[in-house]
C-alpha cells in the first residue's frame, strides 16, 4: 500500500503579533509542521506497518520551506521518504491553489492508494484542502477520520471511523481515497535521536513547479476585507469577595440561573 | 573499553544551540570533525530570553565581518551611566567614534542570532538536531577512570569521542557528574528583562543616535530598590531591551521579588521616558552567574568539557555585563583543545586539558583574574566628578574590548592619567584615592 501524507511546513501562531486592528504579523514566528499534521503521519505510519507499505511525505509551498532543518523535522516523523514542491510562485497560495498543486503531484508519485492529511493546518486552518484535493483527484474525499485500518480478509479497501456529530460511523471505504484526521485521532511520536539521524539519510525528491501539470483554478478569489473575530458577549459580572462564603453563594446562585448549574 | 564502545556515532556532541555550542560545533566541523548539535528547543535561539549586547570583537575572527552578515541590531556608539536616587540622576555619557569602527559592540536579539549562527555550523557540515533533550550522559570506567561517552535521550543514546556542555547557566550536564557544585546565592543574580517595541525614529530621536547606531544605559542606584544589582537599557532596531540584574541573596534580605522591583524600574521618572509609548512583546527571567573567576569550576573530565555559562562565564563589572563573548571565547579555546586531543588520541582529562591552557591564555580567563579583584570599581559615585579627558580615555579603554586581555582598571586609568591635557597633582590624588579603593 502507497501511502502519501500530505502535510504544512507553517508558521506557528503562537508567536504571531496581533496588532490592535487585528491585523496578524507572523514574521517572527518559527516555522513548524503544522500543529495536527503529525497525527496523520502517525496514523500513515501505523497503517503502512500493518500493510507492509510506503509512506511519503507531500508538502507544497514557497521556496523557504526546503531547509536541512525542515526535511528532518518532518523525515524524522514515520516516513520512508519525502517529495517537495517548493517555489516561490506558491508563497500565499490559497488552499484551492495548494490542492491544484498536491493534486499533480499525486498523480507523479503514482500509484497512490490513499492520502492522509491533518484536519487543517494551524495557520490558515480552513479546513479545504484535503477535500479541494480529493475533488480535484477524482477522488472520495472524508474528513473527521478518527481511525483508519485495512478490511478484513477477503474485503477490498479500508475500514474507517469518523467522529461526526451525530456519534461515530464506521465505514467501509474504497481506495483511492483521501483521509483528513481527526486533530486527536492518535498519539504522535516524539522524533528521538535515531529518528533524526536516520530521517537524514531518507531520500529527498524535489519536483519542479513548472513540470508538473497544474490545472489553472477555475476562479481565483479576491479578499474584500478582513475583520478580526467578534467578542463573544459576556455578563461580566463581578462578586465582592470580602465575605467568602457569601460572594460562593451568590456566585453559585448566578450560575444556576443562567442554566450553567 | 567494553565491546559495547565500538564506534562512535559522531567525534564530537554539542548540547546547547546558544553562541557557545554553535561556535564550538562550527569550529569543530572546519577541522573536519564529525559533529552533531543536540539543541532542546524546536530551533536554536527558540528557548532564549531576547537577548543583550555582544562585544564582537572575537566573534569577529571567527566569522569576519559578521557585524554586516548576522542579523545584528545596532552597533552601540553611546554607553551612559547613570546613578539613580529617587529624583535625580547622574550621568556620565560615553559616545565616541574608536566605539563604532571596527565594531566593538553590537545589540542582538538571540531568537534571530541564534538561528543563524546555528546556520553556519549547518554550512559547515554540523548535523543540527533540534527539539531534543539530553536526558543524561553516558559513562564508562576505562583504565584511564571514568569517561564520558556519549548522551541519552529518551530511549535513545548517542556515542562521541567528545561531549561539549553548552547547556546554559543552571547546566544540568555539568553538574549531574559534580563538575559544578550548586552555586552558592551571593554568585547568582536573577535577571528580569522585557522587550519594549518602539518605532524606529522613537528610538534614534531618544537615545540621539542614527542609521545602525545604538545606545547602552547602565543604571545603578534607587532604580533596584537599595538591592544589590543594576539595570540596563540598550536599543535594538525597533525595540528596546530593559531590564534589571538583582543578587539573589540580597533580594530574598530585602523580602521584595524581582517582578517588583522590574515594575518600580520601568515607571521610575528617569526610564519612563525612554520608554513612554512603548509595548512590551517580550517578557522573561534568567538566572545570571555573576561570581567572575570564583565560578569558572572544573571545565574538564574524561570525555567532556563545559562551555560559556555553563562554565560559568559571565563579567559584571558594574558596567558591562558580559557573557556572549566570554562564551564564544571559550568556543574558540574547546575546539582548538578539543581538535588537539583527538588528534592526539587522547580524550581523557589529561588530553583536553588543552582547553583549560587554551582557554587561561584568552582573553575570557584574563579578564575573568582582572574583574575578580576589582569588580565593582566603577560603581564608585566619586568618580562621577569626572575628568573630560581623563573619564573618556578611561572610560573608552573600559569599553572597548578589542580582544586583547584586559588590564587592571588601575593600569587603565594611570595610562589615562598619562595621556591626559589635565596633569595636575590634585587630579592624581583624587583619582588615586578611587583607585586604590579597589
Amino acid at each position: 500500500m502507497k501511502i502519501v501524507v500530505a502535510y504544512k511546513w507553517a508558521p506557528n501562531p503562537q508567536d504571531a503579533d496581533v496588532a490592535a486592528d487585528g491585523s496578524v504579523d507572523l514574521g517572527r514566528a518559527k516555522w513548524a509542521v503544522s500543529e495536527y499534521d503529525p497525527v496523520a503521519l502517525e496514523l500513515a505510519r501505523q497503517l503502512a506497518d500493518a500493510t507492509g507499505g510506503e509512506v511519503i511525505g507531500l508538502t507544497v509551498g514557497a521556496a523557504g520551506i526546503d531547509t536541512p532543518l525542515a526535511r528532518k523535522a518532518a523525515l524524522s516523523r514515520g516516513l520512508d521518504r519525502l517529495v517537495l514542491v517548493a517555489d516561490d510562485a506558491l508563497d500565499g497560495a490559497d488552499g484551492t491553489r495548494v490542492a491544484a498543486v498536491l493534486a499533480a503531484a499525486v498523480r507523479g508519485i503514482g500509484d497512490v492508494d490513499v492520502v492522509l492529511a491533518g484536519d487543517s493546518s494551524v495557520d490558515v486552518a480552513a479546513g479545504q484542502v484535503a477535500l479541494t484535493l480529493a475533488g480535484t483527484l477524482g477522488w472520495l474525499g472524508l474528513a473527521a477520520v478518527s481511525a483508519v485500518r485495512v478490511a478484513d480478509a477477503g474485503t477490498a479497501g479500508l475500514v474507517v471511523e469518523r467522529e461526526l456529530p451525530a456519534g461515530t460511523a464506521v465505514v467501509s471505504v474504497p481506495t483511492p481515497v483521501v483521509l483528513a484526521a481527526t486533530a486527536d485521532a492518535v498519539v504522535p511520536r516524539v522524533a528521538g535521536m535515531k529518528d533524526i539521524l536516520a530521517a537524514a539519510k531518507k531520500p529527498v525528491e524535489v519536483l519542479s513547479l513548472a513540470e508538473l501539470s497544474v490545472a489553472e483554478p477555475g476562479a481565483v478569489l479576491t479578499t474584500l476585507a478582513t475583520a478580526k473575530p467578534g467578542g463573544a458577549e459576556r455578563t461580566a459580572r463581578i462578586f465582592d469577595g470580602s465575605d467568602a462564603a457569601a460572594a460562593a453563594t451568590e456566585l453559585v446562585g448566578a450560575l444556576r440561573q443562567s442554566g450553567a448549574l | 573499553m567494553s565491546s559495547a564502545a565500538a564506534e562512535p556515532d559522531f567525534d564530537v556532541i554539542v548540547v546547547g544551540g546558544g553562541p557557545a555550542g554553535s561556535v564550538t560545533a562550527y569550529l569543530l566541523a572546519q577541522q573536519g570533525l564529525s559533529v552533531v548539535l543536540i539543541e532542546r528547543g524546536e530551533a536554536p535561539g527558540a528557548k532564549n530570553l531576547s537577548g543583550g549586547v555582544l562585544y564582537g570583537r572575537v566573534l569577529d575572527e571567527v566569522f569576519p565581518g559578521f557585524a554586516q552578515s548576522a542579523p545584528v541590531e545596532r552597533r552601540i556608539t553611546r554607553h551612559v551611566t547613570t546613578f539613580l536616587t529617587g529624583d535625580s540622576s547622574v550621568s556620565l555619557d560615553y559616545a565616541g567614534g574608536p566605539l563604532a569602527e571596527p565594531v566593538n559592540a553590537v545589540t542582538v536579539l538571540r531568537a534571530r542570532f541564534d538561528p543563524w549562527l546555528a546556520e553556519r555550523a549547518e554550512e559547515a557540515g554540523v548535523f543540527l538536531m533540534p527539539g531534543v533533550r539530553v536526558d543524561s550522559l553516558l559513562r564508562e570506567d576505562t583504565p584511564a577512570g571514568p569517561q564520558v561517552v556519549g548522551v541519552r535521550a529518551g530511549d535513545d543514546e548517542l556515542r562521541a569521542r567528545v561531549v561539549v556542555a553548552a547547556d546554559g547557566v543552571n547546566s544540568f550536564l555539568a553538574r549531574s557528574i559534580g563538575l559544578r557544585p550548586q552555586p552558592p546565592t551571593h554568585h547568582l543574580a536573577v535577571g528580569v528583562k522585557a522587550v519594549v517595541s518602539l518605532p524606529r525614529t522613537v528610538i534614534e530621536d531618544r537615545f540621539a543616535v542614527s542609521g545602525d547606531q545604538g545606545a547602552a544605559h547602565a543604571i545603578v542606584g534607587d532604580c533596584t530598590l537599595g538591592i544589590g544589582g543594576g539595570g540596563f537599557l540598550y536599543t535594538n532596531t525597533e525595540s528596546l531591551s530593559v531590564g534589571v540584574v538583582l543578587r539573589l541573596d540580597d533580594l530574598v534580605k530585602h523580602g521584595r521579588t524581582a517582578a517588583e522591583v522590574f515594575e518600580h524600574y520601568l515607571s521610575h521618572p528617569v526610564l519612563e521616558p525612554y520608554l513612554r509609548g512603548g509595548e512590551i512583546v517580550e517578557y522573561g527571567s534568567h538566572l545570571v552567574a555573576e561570581g567572575g573567576l570564583e565560578m569558572l569550576g572544573q571545565i574538564v573530565t574524561g570525555g567532556m568539557v563545559v562551555v560559556g555559562e555553563a562554565a560559568g562565564l559571565t563579567i559584571n563589572s558594574g558596567l558591562t555585563v558580559r557573557g556572549m563573548d566570554l562564551a564564544i571565547g571559550s568556543a574558540v579555546a574547546a575546539a582548538k583543545g578539543i581538535g588537539e586531543a583527538i588528534a592526539a588520541q587522547d580524550v581523557t582529562a589529561t588530553g583536553l586539558a588543552a582547553y583549560r591552557r587554551h582557554l587561561d591564555e584568552s582573553f575570557v580567563v584574563k579578564d575573568l583574574r582582572t574583574y575578580a579583584r576589582a569588580p565593582k570599581f566603577l560603581e564608585r559615585p566619586r568618580m562621577y566628578g569626572a575628568y573630560g579627558e581623563l573619564a573618556a580615555g578611561l572610560f573608552r579603554d573600559v569599553f572597548r574590548l578589542d580582544g586583547s586581555p584586559r588590564k587592571h582598571l588601575a593600569a587603565v586609568a594611570r595610562d589615562s592619567f598619562r595621556r591626559s591635557a589635565v596633569s595636575v597633582r590634585d587630579l592624581v590624588s583624587d583619582g588615586w584615592a578611587g583607585v586604590r579603593a579597589l
